[in-house]
């Protein structure tokens, strides 16, 4: 994947070229918008990480200005604002996702992933897999190695989304935004709760574990 | 209707309208009912200097005969309905045009028509005896009857307009006012609560005292405006000058943490500096959003926000963290209850933070009851516990940013919990009432609810 990093923080900028790199993904940095904005439209990027603040042109001037110059990469802005406002004004302006300051390297690594295979969410597939667990969507059934498992409807839409991004990490931040449309950080680990159980379902009846905890950062059920 | 009679019989034109009116009138009253006085006392003289004068004439009589006999022939001559004489003689014979017997001497008002159906109205008699008769002089009384009518007649033609007028140039004046009352209290609502946009505007036909006070709310509120904009400039600035540092403190762990060569005591030490990192940044991002909330406008962001399904969520959310501590989390949720216009998100954030807060500060196996009512135009929304509670000269103190029970201080969370639960009510015009659930606590929240009108798209 080819990733453009725009960030004037250098240690910041730094740290995520860094740690994209060692995933294995190719990565420019680039420091204010309108180097940017001279990167962005002369090379084809897979995903674009934005700094809201940046010298210059600010970041949400350089989303703007790409998508009406039609440039649809998806884009993931950071910021040190965190208030819902400024959360909708981001994605208003074309903006596919936001993550606020000061974040895990987990946190961003896994909504890169998100983003740059976003279209393939799209699929319509009716029967999700992975190992010997089966999940009919329309059927709205769940069977692991023949057998069926029952679940709330809550439990069906987390493993639904961990089996839909299969091979991904879901980080928990995620799993709240997708699965409950909450949009701030309970201090109770409620998530965990919610995996614990699914776990007791889909996992501890059988020799095999699929949910993989990925310390520090998520959920992920490998491929 | 009524209450807005009421309200404009309270208001001050009005007010001074009816004392006006009041105090007018009752000097009318006294000045009219003096003239009226005199007058009537002068014409009264006038009909005893005239009885005086009748009866010196008969007293010339030499004999109880000649004063029957000149009685008999003045009365022939004279109109009963303006003057009546009559002579009672020694011999119980009755002379004159009408009788009136009176044993008593001295002036009298008497009335005649019992005995003479054609002489209406009073009379003022004098009695005197003569000869061994009886002789009495009366006087018609017509004239001061007249008098008083002619004064009623002024007082009514001087009063009745007066109050008419007075009256309804109040009532002009009263709605005019509250009108212009109205705009500027709404103004000031608006202000109150939050929307700093607000103004009273130039109003042409306002007078100078009400457009100088219209004006100085708009200098006022504009003011505000300018000095919460840069508060909120600040705090965005802090933000991004305290936000960059910590996350390069976040990077530096991390990139610490990548090395293998680390034993484990350095390891824990590294764990420990990344939840203490944790805890810096969620009390940094708390106090930043009860900044921003405090300092925001409400409304332009608002929506009509389902309450039920609020509730549902949150209580869903936080079963299985609930079920793991042996508790209970009910939630008791009607069929029907109106929205409640707000921020889905804060509010969803705030039954959270009510509920992690009920988790938090009980034992295990506390059960946590959420309800869900609707009473009348208001929506309430109620936690509660049986846990420790809150002493009751502690219940402000805990809304209060930070601040913290004693007892509470070893229990993890910022004390930031209930301060931000504070600022979400008052940004969504909610009361916010903490009280003894005998035992524990119960937090109640009121809000109006949402106006909406009735129809397939006032559902869901």
């Amino acid at each position: 994947m080819k990733i453009l990093v725009v960030e004037d923080d250098e240690t910041t900028a730094g740290f995520i070229a860094r740690g994209l790199r060692e995933e294995g993904q190719s990565v420019d940095l680039v420091t204010d918008g309108r180097a940017a904005l001279i990167q962005a439209t002369g090379a084809e990027y897979d995903v674009l990480i934005v700094d809201r603040m940046l010298p210059g042109i600010d970041g949400l001037t350089v989303v703007k200005t790409l998508r009406g110059a039609g440039n649809q990469t998806p884009v993931l802005f950071l910021t040190s604002l965190g208030s819902v406002d400024d959360r909708i004004s981001g994605l208003n302006a074309g903006g596919d996702d936001y993550l606020v300051k000061p974040f895990a390297f987990g946190e961003l690594s896994a909504r890169v992933a998100a983003l740059a295979r976003r279209p393939k969410a799209l699929e319509q597939e009716t029967v999700l897999r992975a190992g010997d667990l089966e999940m009919d969507l329309i059927a709205r059934k769940v069977t692991r190695a023949g057998t069926e498992i029952d679940l709330l409807p809550r439990e069906f839409a987390i493993l639904e989304l961990l089996l839909r991004r299969k091979g991904r990490i879901q980080t928990r931040t995620m799993l709240l935004e997708t699965i409950w449309d909450i949009r701030f950080d309970p201090m109770t680990n409620v998530v965990e709760t919610h995996i614990s159980r699914l776990r007791a379902k889909v996992d501890k009846p059988f020799d095999s574990d699929l949910i993989k905890t990925v310390r520090g950062s998520g959920y992920r059920i490998e491929g | 209707m009524s209450a807005r009679l009421s309200r404009l019989l309270r208001s001050m034109p009005l007010k001074l309208a009816l004392g006006l009116v009041i105090l007018f009138s009752t000097v009318s009253l006294i000045s009219l009912a003096a003239s009226y006085f005199v007058t009537q006392q002068s014409l009264e003289q006038g009909i005893r200097a005239n009885l005086t004068q009748d009866l010196a004439g008969f007293r010339a009589a030499p004999n109880a005969g000649a004063v029957a006999a000149l009685v008999e022939a003045v009365a022939r001559e004279t109109d009963p309905e303006r003057r009546v004489l009559s002579y009672l003689a020694p011999n119980r014979r009755q002379y004159g045009n009408a009788a009136i017997a009176r044993d008593d001497e001295g002036y009298h008002i008497v009335s005649l028509s019992q005995d003479s159906p054609e002489l209406k109205g009073q009379y003022l008699a004098l009695t005197t005896s003569l000869y061994g008769g009886q002789l009495t002089v009366a006087r018609s009384r017509a004239e001061i009857d007249a008098l008083r009518r002619v004064f009623v007649n002024i007082l009514g033609l001087s009063l009745v307009p007066t109050i008419l007028i007075a009256l309804s140039g109040g009532i002009y004046l009263a709605r005019r006012s509250a009108r212009h009352v109205a705009r500027v209290s709404r103004t000031l609502d608006r202000l109150t609560r939050g929307d700093l946009k607000a103004r009273v505007g130039p109003v042409p036909d306002w007078s100078d005292d009400l457009a100088e006070i219209g004006a100085k709310i708009d200098q006022m509120a504009h003011a505000q405006e300018g000095s919460v904009e840069a508060i909120r400039q600040v705090s965005s600035d802090i933000a991004h000058d305290l936000k960059t540092p910590i996350q390069r403190v976040a990077v530096h762990l991390d990139d610490l943490s990548q090395r293998g060569d680390l034993d484990d005591a350095a390891n824990d030490l590294l764990d420990q500096a990344k939840r203490e990192l944790d805890g810096i940044v969620s009390v940094f991002g708390s106090l930043l959003q009860i900044a921003q909330i405090e300092s925001g406008s409400p409304g332009s962001q608002f929506q009509p926000v389902d309450m039920i399904g609020l509730v549902s969520t949150c209580a869903e959310l936080y079963e299985p963290a609930a079920s793991e501590s042996g508790r209970r989390l009910n939630a008791v949720v009607p069929e029907d209850v109106p929205r409640v216009s707000g921020d889905r998100n804060l509010l969803l954030q705030m039954l959270a933070n009510l509920i992690e807060n009920a988790l938090r500060h009980t034992p295990d196996g506390t059960d946590i009851t959420i309800d869900l009512k609707a009473r009348g135009d208001r929506v309430i929304l109620s936690i509660s516990d049986h846990g420790p509670g809150i002493p009751a000269h502690e219940t402000e103190n805990v809304l209060q940013r930070l601040y913290r029970l004693d007892r509470s201080r070893l229990t993890p969370g910022s004390g930031l919990g209930l301060s931000l639960v504070s600022v979400v009510a008052r940004l969504h015009g909610a009361t916010l009432v903490l009280e003894d659930n005998r035992p524990g606590l119960r937090v109640c929240l009121t809000f109006p609810a949402l106006q909406e009108p009735p129809g397939p798209l006032a559902q869901g």
